[in-house]
């Protein structure tokens, strides 16, 4: 894929308020093409609203969208020729079986031949393991199956943007597994958009990351960037010898930023802020080698995502619009 | 994954998008289930009960009250089965969220309103007017001696169509209206036993409302389908234009409405 690809999809300023409650605010997002894109954020945040948005099934009340360079409102059956789809909660027809759910389905995208269609139909209730009930009434099923028919369903036209609303959040963890290990081998043949609260999934599955919280957005960025701590990062040093000389040493590098130190099994273990992590990789290590110190440990500080999830969500130091 | 080249795209455009399967599933979820023998039971049942009890259970029989009581069933009864099962068509779809799954695969949403009205308009052709429609006749034209004439029989299920389409197209607008299915089935029902005392009120509308469709007012000849059953002329063409132009508005509201609708 070049560089020149057009994103799949773009909001610019997009807002939805529902009766005076404002659900989406002045949502700017890029979604580039074949990345797997995460989109976290607690209950209420506005994920279901915004795919909703790029769905056409509401309005946004400001603000406009594109996808696949369509309109969201102009160009919505078009958009939806090319997209999958699984609700976060997905409901079909009752009286229909799997087989007969995946055949309606794949119906509003292939006229025939009938026997391609039955042939996708199998792929897909085999992908999701459910060859063994596929001819059984929905009605039956439990809610993990249910929950698997919606991902064959989603995929059953081989989308090229496949959007996902809480992929996860009903099945058990094989299951769980099962839908990142697909999502993964998507990533070749298609985008994938989806809103989880399962901070893990994402960590384990997304190169890109949005976090929204009450309708706005307050962090986006590839996942390595978020979890390095944004655009600086954070460096964990384990050293003895003459460690204030070496400080003084470091701390008068235009880059650092802020080191606090502390004792970790008779060494000092420092944490060294930096603003530009590429010279610190270049030279830090070199400043204190070449030093009156033997330094025992030298790695970037990585975040677990909840950290960055739980700071930008009260307001902390990720958040970039 | 080896791309969709093995496929025929589907080609519809604009409103017709979706329509072809999303009314070969309306038509299956009344042909391929139990619906449609369930319903050709029922009607067949009260149509063929009530004239066999006039026919063969009173000596003093008059062919011409069992034609108008065959009319008043066959257009009332169905149009109070007309509405229950259309107020399911929209709000219970909405309800159960299936129709936002639908309408998240390239289906337009006129083809959605329309699939069900052309698909429960057939069914309901066919199970409530139809198959009871041929037991009347069969049993009409026994009692009289000789068949019924089909220039007078069959406008007048022409007529009684009519009538439970009226219901049919005002379920399915009141289901874009409203999102509970109180206000659904109460309206359209209250809409159907009120009409009585409204005409009552005002004679006029008689004209422009579907009760003399099927069921007189006074006397015999103020109902349209069974004149027509009687070989007597019609009190007047004016309802049946008007219940048309009603059944037109109805769902061009529906459309409109649905249009608009959040999911």
């Amino acid at each position: 894929m070049t560089e020149a690809s057009p994103p799949v999809v773009e909001t610019r300023g997009l807002t939805k308020t529902y009766k005076g409650v404002q659900a989406l605010q002045d949502l700017n997002l890029v979604v580039q093409r074949n990345s797997i894109f995460g989109f976290l954020g607690p209950n209420g945040a506005g994920k279901t609203t915004t795919i909703k948005l790029l769905l056409g099934l509401i309005r946004p009340t400001a603000g406009t969208a594109s996808v696949f360079g369509l309109d969201i409102i102009g160009a919505s059956v078009d958009i939806r020729a090319r997209v999958g789809y699984l609700p976060q909660e997905p409901h079909f027809y009752e009286h229909m079986t799997a087989r007969q759910t995946l055949d309606f389905a794949a119906r509003f995208f292939f006229q025939g031949p009938r026997k391609a269609i039955d042939e996708r139909v199998e792929e897909m209730l085999t992908l999701v393991d459910l060859e063994k009930k596929a001819d059984r009434p929905i009605r039956s099923f439990s809610g993990g199956e249910r929950q698997r028919l919606g991902i064959a369903q989603a995929q059953v036209n081989y989308p090229d943007l496949l959007i996902l609303d809480e992929p996860a959040a009903s099945l058990d963890p094989i299951g769980r597994r099962d839908v990142l290990e697909v999502m993964s081998r998507l990533r070749k043949h298609t985008t994938v958009f989806y809103s989880t609260h399962i901070l893990d999934d994402v960590q384990r599955v997304s190169d890109t990351v949005v976090i929204l919280n009450r309708g706005r957005l307050v962090a986006q960025g590839p996942i390595e960037e978020l979890l390095a701590g944004g655009e600086g990062g954070v460096y964990l040093v384990h050293l003895r010898g003459d460690t204030e000389a070496a400080r003084r040493q470091v701390q008068a590098l235009p880059w650092v930023t802020r080191i606090t130190s502390g004792e970790h099994a008779g060494e000092m273990a420092w944490q060294v802020s930096v603003s530009d992590p590429r010279a610190a990789e270049d030279q830090l290590l070199k400043l204190l080698v070449n030093g009156p110190v033997v330094v025992t440990e030298f790695r970037r500080k990585l975040y677990e995502l909840e950290d960055i999830f739980l700071q930008v969500v009260e307001g902390g130091p990720h958040v970039r619009q | 994954m080896s791309g969709n080249s093995a496929f025929v795209m589907v080609t519809e455009r604009g409103w017709r998008r979706g329509l072809g399967n999303l009314l070969r599933s309306e038509f299956a979820a009344w042909w391929k289930t139990r619906q449609w023998w369930i319903q050709c039971l029922i009607w067949g049942a009260v149509i063929g009960f009530m004239l066999g009890a006039m026919i063969f259970g009173s000596p003093d029989f008059d062919p011409e009250e069992a034609i108008f009581v065959y009319a008043i069933f066959a257009g009332m009864f169905p149009a109070v089965a007309v509405v229950i099962i259309m107020q399911d068509a929209i709000v219970g779809e909405r309800q159960q969220g299936t129709a936002a799954w639908v309408l998240s695969k390239p289906a337009s949403r006129p083809a959605f309103i329309l699939s069900k009205l052309a698909a429960n308009s057939v069914g309901v052709l066919a199970t409530m007017v139809v198959f009871p429609g041929v037991i009347a006749y069969a049993m009409l034209s026994y009692a009289d001696g000789a068949p019924l004439a089909l220039t007078r029989f069959l406008p007048a299920l022409g007529v009684i169509f009519l009538n439970h389409l009226f219901y049919l197209a005002l379920t399915l607008m009141l289901g874009t209206l409203f999102r509970g299915r109180g206000p659904v089935i109460g309206l359209s029902l209250g809409f159907l036993f009120m009409q009585q005392y409204l005409v009552g009120l005002l004679p006029i509308l008689k004209f422009v409302l579907p009760w003399t469709l099927v069921i007189p007012l006074n006397n015999q000849n103020d109902a349209i389908a069974p004149a027509l059953l009687t070989g007597q002329p019609p009190y007047s063409l004016i309802p049946i234009a008007a219940v048309a132009v009603e059944i037109l508005v109805f769902v061009w509201i529906a459309l409109i409405r649905f249009e608009r609708e959040e999911f």
